[in-house]
């Protein structure tokens, strides 16, 4: 944290590597959202506009996998960095889900429902950003699988009978439209509409937030950064 | 003087009723002139390839034809002497058979449509063997399509067409819809049924209706009615569940090469699912879905083809499609209810900070 930084009162929450990760994800599941459910919802006019704009199905079928190949790149070089690099191993030992987080969780509904006056102190995730964390990780795997068994589908049918492509459709159709749901629902809840960084949390491009901010929101990791003299 | 006036009534007279009479009498001998030579029913020509022509007609020719009234020079009125210096030429139909005749022929377009379609340019390039009206409708016993002897009726016209088409005729007759004609059930499509009638054009003419994206559509006119699939016990969302599948989604948005109802149940050889013959028959999905699919196996006919997630017949498949439904609504409402709880809390917090 440079002493610009610090002057200011901004405290460094991305590093350039996640926003560069970050990014990819976002670019990249819009892509995925947009040509998925333009097929999946074929029958409404919008979605054939949207089909006709990307070049018919069939194009839309390469755009909708060059896409999912990159997002699964990404997931790999994620893995990899989460696990081997000197950053990534902190990070992931901060994002497992503990006993905490459930305690946390049910803190927060018993705060928000009145019947007690402590709200939960998180660290540098709290719940909130563990579920979204491993819900994205584990739905992209879930999705790549059945995404991949239908690309493949002649290779898939020397081992599956017809039913379980069918069925991997379904799977892949409704994955798709629950991992939209919560990433509309509690993303964009989190990091736009929540009324402490409405209309958006700057760190997935500045890579900064307010000191200020991270004291209110996780009061923990603003402790351990001052114990650290980093702040 | 008195000579005079006898002659001017005469020619008066002569003037104002011999034209008709003269027509009915030139009429009368036209026939019979012409029964001279074709009454005798040996009045035959050899052609040059060998065949026989039969040039025998007698004045009950056109008797019960819906040209009863009609006489040969009508039609054939380029014929003027006799016996014919050179050959009479085929009877051109548009003569009479035009929107806004006086002839008192069917006022229709069908000529036009007939010149539009393959036969018609066919014909126009000098394919002598493409048909012309006569060689479906036939030429002095022609009935009206919907009389069941006409050559052109549904029951006849699978016949007609098979004359040239012959190979396709054999495929027809032994295929569903063609059993089902010679047992005379009246819903059954013939040629006509899906090709059209003087609208007929390639199949791979876009304006054709069994263009490769006109297929289902063209089925669907008779496989997605309740009314007639009800009588035979046929299921009728096939053509729904096409639509929903990736073959019938990608047909819609005007892929060729997909596959259409006709890529898997054949074309005229359409044959029910449970007839060994039948290209979806159990056994043989596997060699149909391997036209595009190389290497397809057994597996390919494990599972409903035809399957719709919002049925409960569909087992696994529309439970799994519930579950997701209700997961997904599930999870709505708990984010929503959590994102409201969570204001009101933070609103709280902000309170009591103050």
């Amino acid at each position: 944290m440079s002493h610009a930084d610090l002057a200011a009162g901004k405290v460094i929450r991305m590093s350039l590597l996640f926003r560069v990760q970050h990014l990819f994800l976002t670019v990249l599941l819009t892509v995925l959202a947009i040509t998925g459910f333009a097929l999946m919802y074929h029958e409404n006019s919008l979605a054939q506009w949207i089909i006709r704009l990307e070049g018919g199905v069939h194009n839309r079928g390469i755009v909708h996998r060059i896409a999912a190949v990159l997002l699964m790149a990404n997931l790999v070089y994620h893995v990899f960095y989460m696990l081997l690099s000197r950053e990534g191993k902190p990070e992931l030992r901060q994002l497992f889900i503990g006993r905490q987080d459930i305690d946390d969780f049910l803190q927060s509904l018993r705060y928000n429902l009145g019947m007690s006056k402590e709200y939960p102190r998180f660290g540098k995730y709290g719940y909130k950003e563990k579920f979204q964390y491993w819900g994205a990780s584990v739905g992209i795997v879930l999705i790549s699988v059945t995404g991949l068994m239908l690309w493949a589908e002649e290779f898939s049918m020397v081992f599956f009978p017809k039913l379980v492509l069918d069925l991997a459709i379904i799977i892949h159709g409704y994955q798709g439209l629950l991992g939209f749901v919560l990433l509309y629902l509690w993303h964009i809840y989190n990091v736009h509409l929540h009324p402490s960084v409405f209309p958006m949390n700057p760190s997935w491009i500045t890579g900064k937030v307010s000191a200020e901010w991270l004291r209110e929101e996780h009061p923990l990791e603003y402790e351990k950064l001052k114990e650290e003299g980093l702040l | 003087m008195r000579k005079f006036a006898l002659t001017a009534v005469l020619v008066f007279l002569g003037g104002a009723f011999l034209p008709g009479l003269a027509r009915d009498a030139s009429a009368s001998i036209s026939l019979e002139k012409c029964t001279l030579c074709h009454g005798k029913p040996e009045f035959r020509k050899l052609l040059v390839d060998g065949q026989i022509r039969d040039l025998f007609v007698t004045g009950d020719t056109l008797a019960g034809s819906v040209h009863a009234k009609k006489v040969c020079a009508d039609c054939h009125f380029d014929v003027s002497e006799i016996p014919h210096r050179e050959r009479p030429k085929r009877v051109t139909c548009t003569h009479c058979h035009f929107k806004g005749n006086h002839e008192g022929a069917p006022q229709s377009d069908n000529v036009l449509a007939y010149f539009d379609s393959v036969h018609g340019t066919a014909i126009a390039r000098g394919n002598t063997k493409a048909p012309l009206c006569q060689d479906c409708h036939g030429s002095h016993a022609i009935l009206k399509a919907k009389d069941p002897g006409s050559r052109v009726a549904r029951g006849q016209v699978a016949e007609t067409c098979g004359r040239c088409h012959m190979e396709i005729y054999a495929q027809f007759k032994g295929s569903i819809h063609g059993t089902a004609l010679a047992k005379g059930i009246a819903e059954v499509p013939s040629c006509t049924g899906c090709h059209g009638e003087h609208r007929i054009y390639a199949r791979k003419d876009p304006k054709s209706t069994v263009y490769p994206t006109h297929v289902s559509e063209q089925c669907s006119k008779c496989h997605s009615s309740v009314k007639i699939m009800g009588k035979f016990g046929i299921e009728t969302e096939q053509v729904a569940t096409y639509n929903e599948s990736f073959h019938g989604v990608a047909n819609q948005f005007g892929s060729r090469t997909v596959a259409n109802c006709s890529s898997c149940h054949g074309v005229h050889d359409i044959r029910p699912p449970a007839d060994p013959l039948s290209m979806v028959n159990p056994k043989n999905v596997p060699k149909t879905c391997g036209k595009c699919h190389p290497g397809a196996n057994p597996n390919f006919a494990v599972g409903k083809i035809h399957v719709d997630a919002k049925k409960k017949e569909s087992g696994i498949i529309y439970w799994t499609a519930t579950f997701f439904k209700w997961l997904t609504i599930g999870t709505m409402l708990a984010l929503v209810a959590h994102i409201f709880l969570d204001m009101y809390g933070r609103t709280k917090r902000l309170r009591g900070e103050r």
